[in-house]
């Protein structure tokens, strides 16, 4: 199915800072600084290298009062889809027929660990229906519905790797069917005590401070946690700065790759998962390719930060050089789009795969 | 401190009422709606609040909505618990 | 908005405590049966043992998998048997799964962080086990499904917007055929966050009641097979129902509780009947959310009056409990199972009408007219969804 959907705006947070324009420095720098994260362990405390976001600036758009229910992670979700409002011009617009699409790996899983918490802590009896009601999965769309008026259907996807591409094409089905006028899309996941234990556990032997998103074979991912949401609107032939999303598929590939548009350049949504790595090595050899996850780090929605380096691209007509270096594909000079469509592909485990093709 | 005074800082530092101080908290105003504007998730964890701090049970919401009108009713409440 | 065209429906699945599949399901409904009990499933702490409705799960033990994904893998295999297709002769064909639960992917085992937090390194397998278990993902694998996989987590309405999603999907030519459902198992956490949230009752539920105290728990899960007309039309399929419309709207009110006047439902409510091409006076009966809780119901009865007056009207949850991810899948299996048999059961816990509802559901076994009716969920985050589901051709 040939999509017709206009990219209106975008809003990112992340470990590269807060706005368009911050992703769009670090993409001009080609690195953002790692941070640190402290997490228990039962050694004692310890630390990982992440990409950690600040929510500070969400008071901009948000009195503080209404947020004192909020977690992290809705607010995350909540500052990238007040960016994308603004960056739209839609920020004092009508929401009723606005419809709300999040994409989610984990789900709010620092509040879920707060809830459990509590019922540890105090027992059964004492369980914190405020932490429970804030980690069920579509907290996020909920905050966010709420305090932008947004009237339109609600949608949360969790579908692990795949749910950027899964959620995307409810978005565009929604668009097409003309169900909204409009749908704020986004991505969102979040760092926490546990993963960053998991993390530990599950790559014990990993010590990467910087992604190689091209060495497939090596275990290089950096955790990252961020939003990075867009205002999606129909097209209709009208000029999409920011780009148009032209199709989206999701599937299993089976352990090959999908059909890929011949003229594409790929941004892989490659992020130092091995597991994940080893499908991307079934790639053309020729093909033009470009990884950006050194930019925002490794985390399951991705692909929405793949997506809002696409619609900056087009928005420049160029594109960014890849921070991980151009072994093969895209070098460390931007070069211009020249009409080439951009296609963001991401692998997940067992052959899942998701593809979204962007166009000038 | 008193119970309505413990009450509430709970309050504020349960519920994030980072915007308030517990001076600004009157003992009569209604904690629900106009008053306060705490809401019905508010006042279940409230319940919870009240379990954990005084490990005393507001069985249900019929018994809750008397003691949760004011600070002064939910002390009141508090304190008839703890003496009776 | 579009009208849709309608959707076919070749199959159905179900699996909760009112029966190990659906025929089982349906004469449990007609005879007005109910068992909800203590939990076995799991131990709690509370000094009340709230009651709660446990799906049968024959299936052996699959160690590698949740229980959400086990139980929609029961319904599903009992979907696609009903479908009259086999997971081989769908090889090569564009077959999508939207499946509905309350979280698709979490990091809260319980014991896994218990242990941690007591300063133990905790033995990995439950995390891997959450990671293997992303209910659309289980099915696609265990099926060797390759089209588009999507698990839908808007709490207690995903198993009806799974329903409506999956639809879209053959309606835009992406999928040949989509398993669409939702599936959702008991577990401590839900069951203390329920409790927290002082909504459960502490006797068996009774929706719409005077009495009414809040929601009993259940598990299980429901599926149908949606199929493309391309695809029915080649091997002459005649359709056990149809999914005629969808409608979705967000209260944008609360986090927890329902807008008063109900607005989000009566906008999914008219976006369902407008795509559909439906009237209200088309509509045979609703399948209401009716959890039992004093608000849902209150709000749901409000709206039923005023937008449905005379429609004929029931919620199923006092025969399966609040199966809150499953719950919307479950309920239009059971919608499209009753257009089959033209008639609906007793709302199963309603004895005293409440003087603040201005409309009650039906008390009895009752006989219905028309070929189209309507399931509806509410949900956290103030998600309303609604289908308009039509009777098949057989």
């Amino acid at each position: 199915m040939n999509l017709d959907i206009a990219i209106s705006g975008i809003g990112v947070v992340g470990g590269f800072g807060c706005g368009r324009e911050a992703l769009a420095r670090a993409l001009r720098a080609g690195r953002t600084p790692v941070g640190k994260a402290s997490f228990m362990t039962p050694e004692g405390p310890a630390q990982l290298p992440a990409y950690l976001a600040d929510t500070a600036p969400l008071e901009r758009f948000v009195a503080k009062r209404e947020l004192r229910r909020i977690d992290h992670f809705s607010r995350m979700a909540m500052l990238g889809g007040f960016l994308a409002l603004e960056d739209a011009g839609m920020l004092e617009a009508d929401r009723s027929r606005l419809g709300v699409v999040i994409a989610t790996g984990y789900g709010a899983s620092r509040t879920t660990f707060s809830f459990l918490d509590s019922i540890f802590d105090g027992g059964d009896a004492l369980a914190s229906p405020t932490h429970f009601s804030s980690s069920v999965h579509n907290a996020a769309a909920a905050h966010s519905s709420i305090l932008l008026k947004a009237t339109g259907p609600s949608l949360t996807v969790s579908q692990f790797e795949m749910s950027v591409p899964s959620a995307l094409l409810a978005a565009c089905l929604w668009l097409e069917e003309e169900r909204v006028d409009a749908v704020l899309f986004g991505g969102v996941d979040e760092c926490g005590e546990l993963l960053h234990y998991c993390w530990q556990r599950f790559f014990p032997t990993a010590t990467a401070e910087t992604i190689r998103p091209l060495d497939f074979e090596r275990q290089s991912a950096v955790a990252g946690e961020g939003a990075a949401f867009m205002l999606l609107t129909r097209s209709a032939g009208a000029v999409a700065p920011l780009g148009r999303i032209r199709q989206v598929l999701q599937g299993n590939a089976e352990g090959g790759v999908p059909a890929l548009p011949g003229d594409a350049v790929l941004f892989l949504g490659a992020d130092g998962h091995r597991e994940c790595g080893a499908a991307y090595r079934g790639l053309p050899e020729n093909a033009l390719l470009a990884t950006y996850a050194p930019l925002y780090g490794s985390l399951p929605v991705g692909p929405a930060f793949d997506l809002a380096v696409a619609a900056l691209s087009c928005r420049e007509n160029q594109l960014f050089p890849a921070p991980s270096g151009g072994s093969r594909g895209i070098g460390l000079q931007p070069e211009a789009l020249a009409g080439r469509s951009i296609c963001c592909l991401k692998f997940g485990t067992d052959g899942d795969f998701g593809l979204i093709r962007v166009e000038k | 401190m008193t119970t309505k005074d413990k009450l509430k800082h709970i309050l504020i530092e349960e519920l994030n009422l980072e915007d308030i101080t517990a001076e600004d908290i009157g003992d009569e105003e209604p904690l629900f709606g106009e008053g306060l504007g705490l809401d019905s998730l508010d006042a279940v964890e409230l319940v919870v609040l009240v379990q954990r701090h005084f490990g005393i049970e507001i069985k249900d919401m019929e018994e809750g909505r008397a003691a949760l009108q004011s600070i002064a009713t939910l002390a009141a409440f508090i304190d008839g618990r703890r003496t009776a | 908005m579009r009208k849709h065209l309608p959707v076919a429906v070749t199959g159905l699945g179900c699996l909760c405590a009112a029966g190990a599949d659906l025929a089982e399901c349906m004469a449990s409904l007609f005879a007005g049966k109910r068992q909800p009990k203590a939990p076995t499933l799991f131990t709690t702490g509370h000094a009340v043992a709230y009651p709660v409705f446990e799906a049968p799960l024959a299936e052996p033990e699959q160690a590698g998998l949740l229980r959400t994904s086990r139980l929609a893998l029961v319904a599903a295999a009992e979907a696609l048997a009903d479908s009259g297709w086999s997971p081989e002769a769908l090889r090569g064909k564009r077959v999508g799964v939207c499946i509905g639960t309350t979280i698709g992917g979490t990091t809260s085992d319980e014991g896994f962080c218990r242990a941690l937090r007591a300063g133990v390194h905790p033995d990995l397998a439950p995390m891997k086990r959450i990671l293997g278990s992303n209910p659309a993902r289980s099915l696609a694998r265990e099926f060797g499904f390759t089209g588009p996989s999507q698990t839908i987590v808007n709490a207690c309405s995903s198993g009806t917007d799974a329903v409506g999603i999956g639809a879209s999907w053959i309606r835009a030519g992406f999928c040949d055929l989509v398993l669409a459902g939702g599936a959702d198992e008991l577990g401590r956490v839900t069951y203390n966050g329920f409790t927290s949230l002082m909504i459960t009752d502490e006797s068996p539920v009774k929706p719409f009641d005077k009495n009414r105290k809040g929601l009993n728990l259940g598990e299980g899960a429901g599926m149908l097979v949606l199929e493309s007309e391309m695809l029915r039309g080649r091997r002459n399929k005649a359709a056990r129902g149809f999914v005629l419309g969808y409608g979705s709207a967000c209260d944008a009110h609360h986090l927890t509780a329902p807008h008063p006047e109900g607005l989000g439902l009566k906008r999914a409510l008219a976006e369902a009947l407008q795509c559909s091409g439906l009237t209200p006076d088309a509509i045979a009966f609703v399948n209401a959310h009716g959890t039992g809780t004093p608000d849902n119901d209150r709000v749901e009865s409000r709206v039923l009056s005023d937008v449905l007056p005379m429609v004929p009207f029931l919620s199923t949850k006092g025969y399966t409990g609040h199966t809150l991810g499953a719950a919307g899948a479950i309920e239009a299996v059971f919608t499209l199972a009753c257009l089959e048999q033209r008639r609906i059961p007793a709302n199963v816990g309603f004895s005293e009408p409440d003087p603040e509802l201005p409309a009650t559901p039906v008390r009895e076994i009752t006989v219905v007219q028309g070929a189209a009716a309507l399931s509806e969920s509410l949900a956290f985050g103030g998600n309303n969804a609604v289908l308009a589901l039509g009777r098949g051709e057989s």
